[in-house]
């Protein structure tokens, strides 16, 4: 019986020890939590992929996010997608409006949006734009750029922890979310998307030099 | 008449399945489970994967303890009074494999699907081996702790508005919470029946003693 006590001690202490360890002390249960609170803890750089777009000729992304030296807030988009990015696109012309405003106060937030594409087999420049011009993205502010390489592609979505999947529609699920760049090309938070105005907010208070 | 052929069917089966052949049978779920086109059919779907691959696993350790000697049975048993470490260890792998982030993590880390599958196999072994020794009382607090905990998470899937896996849709979420929640209750209901089984046949037995020793000073 005695074994018995001890060996069932031992088993209920590993499984806390490997909970603890699955949920970062019990901080997190999904892995997008998880996510999060890595990216947080410890920023992620871009791998090196080149990207072209709108008005973007082909260069490092790494060299996109460098220009300027602010923060860059970057959404993951697809351009036939008619469920979650639509919305994530209402979010990003909120944000855009924001921005406009605080150029037009005279406030200099040197902060620039800038929206992904995970489909860079369809999502050409001519699209990317055709789509940009829908949603009214004012090129200053909002900048649009795909990677036109497959596997620089996938290298970037795996780095960065973006989860495609299709919902058998046509469409694509993805962990849609506000990413917040540095000019070092590091992700350094990752925001849902019912923190549009938090990721305003810290993007801002990060591009006034801010400390992580 | 229907009670018997069933009895038959059992004994018949009970016949056949000797510990070797469940040990090979073990083998062979085994060896399928580890074909990759299996294992991506089960885990492509989040409630194929809970509901399909883990009690697989979980049912290639029953049938491979099945090879253990009575010396290694007696070994095991020293550790395992009343059933309790087996049912500890049972019972604390599906709780930590309830935990969402699992799911994510099994599906694009390879040691990790190697632990899971390795925790399910062992659980699986451990229920087996004390099932029997464990008796009603410590079954009974071993389901009343998982089929709730099972229930609860299932009923949480079917509610969450958010995907709680980044590589699953969320109705395909919500049918593994259906699913969760179904089987606990048809465990729950399972073991309940057999209870009352026991019941009855025990208050059947203690007529009969009664009956026994009282006939003599009633003549």
């Amino acid at each position: 019986m005695l074994r018995t006590a001890l060996l069932s001690c031992l088993l209920a202490l590993a499984a806390v020890a490997c909970a603890n360890w699955l949920t970062h002390d019990f901080e997190v249960w999904t892995a997008e939590g998880a996510r999060r609170l890595e990216v947080a803890q410890q920023p992620v750089s871009v791998p090196p992929v080149t990207v072209d777009g709108v008005g973007i000729p082909a260069q490092p992304l790494r060299a996109l996010l460098a220009q300027g030296g602010g923060i860059t807030l970057v959404d993951f988009v697809y351009t036939h997608c008619q469920t979650v990015c639509l919305s994530l696109g209402s979010s990003f012309q909120q944000l855009q409006a924001a921005l406009q405003a605080d150029h037009a106060a005279g406030v200099a937030t040197n902060v620039r949006l800038l929206s992904i594409s995970f489909d860079g087999a369809y999502d050409s420049p001519a699209v990317l734009q055709t789509y940009s011009h829908k949603l009214q993205a004012d090129p200053d502010v909002w900048r649009w750029v795909r990677v036109p390489n497959v596997t620089e592609q996938r290298a970037l979505l795996d780095r960065l922890g973006v989860v495609v999947i299709p919902n058998g529609l046509g469409d694509y699920e993805h962990n849609a979310a506000f990413l917040v760049f540095d000019a070092q090309g590091r992700m350094v938070r990752v925001f849902d998307l019912a923190e549009q105005q938090l990721a305003l907010d810290y993007a801002r208070y990060l591009a006034k030099g801010g400390r992580l | 008449m229907l009670t018997a052929t069933w009895r038959t069917l059992v004994v018949a089966f009970a016949a056949r399945s000797t510990p070797l052949r469940q040990a090979l049978a073990g083998l062979v779920l085994l060896a399928l489970l580890l074909v990759p086109a299996l294992r991506q059919w089960l885990t492509a779907s989040m409630w194929r994967h809970m509901v399909l691959q883990f009690p697989m696993w979980m049912l290639v350790g029953a049938l491979l303890a099945a090879a253990l000697s009575r010396a290694a049975r007696t070994h095991i048993a020293r550790w395992n009074a009343y059933g309790i470490s087996g049912l500890v260890g049972a019972g604390t792998v599906l709780a930590v494999l309830m935990v969402p982030r699992v799911l994510d993590l099994a599906l694009v880390s390879p040691s990790i699907e190697a632990g899971k599958c390795g925790a399910l196999l062992l659980a699986g072994a451990g229920l087996r081996l004390s099932w029997r020794a464990a008796g009603l009382v410590v079954q009974g607090f071993f389901l009343g702790n998982v089929l709730p905990m099972t229930a609860v998470v299932g009923q949480l899937y079917v509610d969450s508005p958010m995907r709680l896996c980044n590589a699953y849709l969320l109705d395909d979420q919500a049918r593994l919470g259906q699913w969760l929640v179904a089987t606990a209750a048809l465990l729950a209901v399972g073991w309940l029946v057999k209870v009352a089984r026991w019941a009855v046949q025990r208050d059947a037995m203690v007529v009969e003693q009664n009956l026994q020793t009282t006939q003599p000073s009633q003549l």
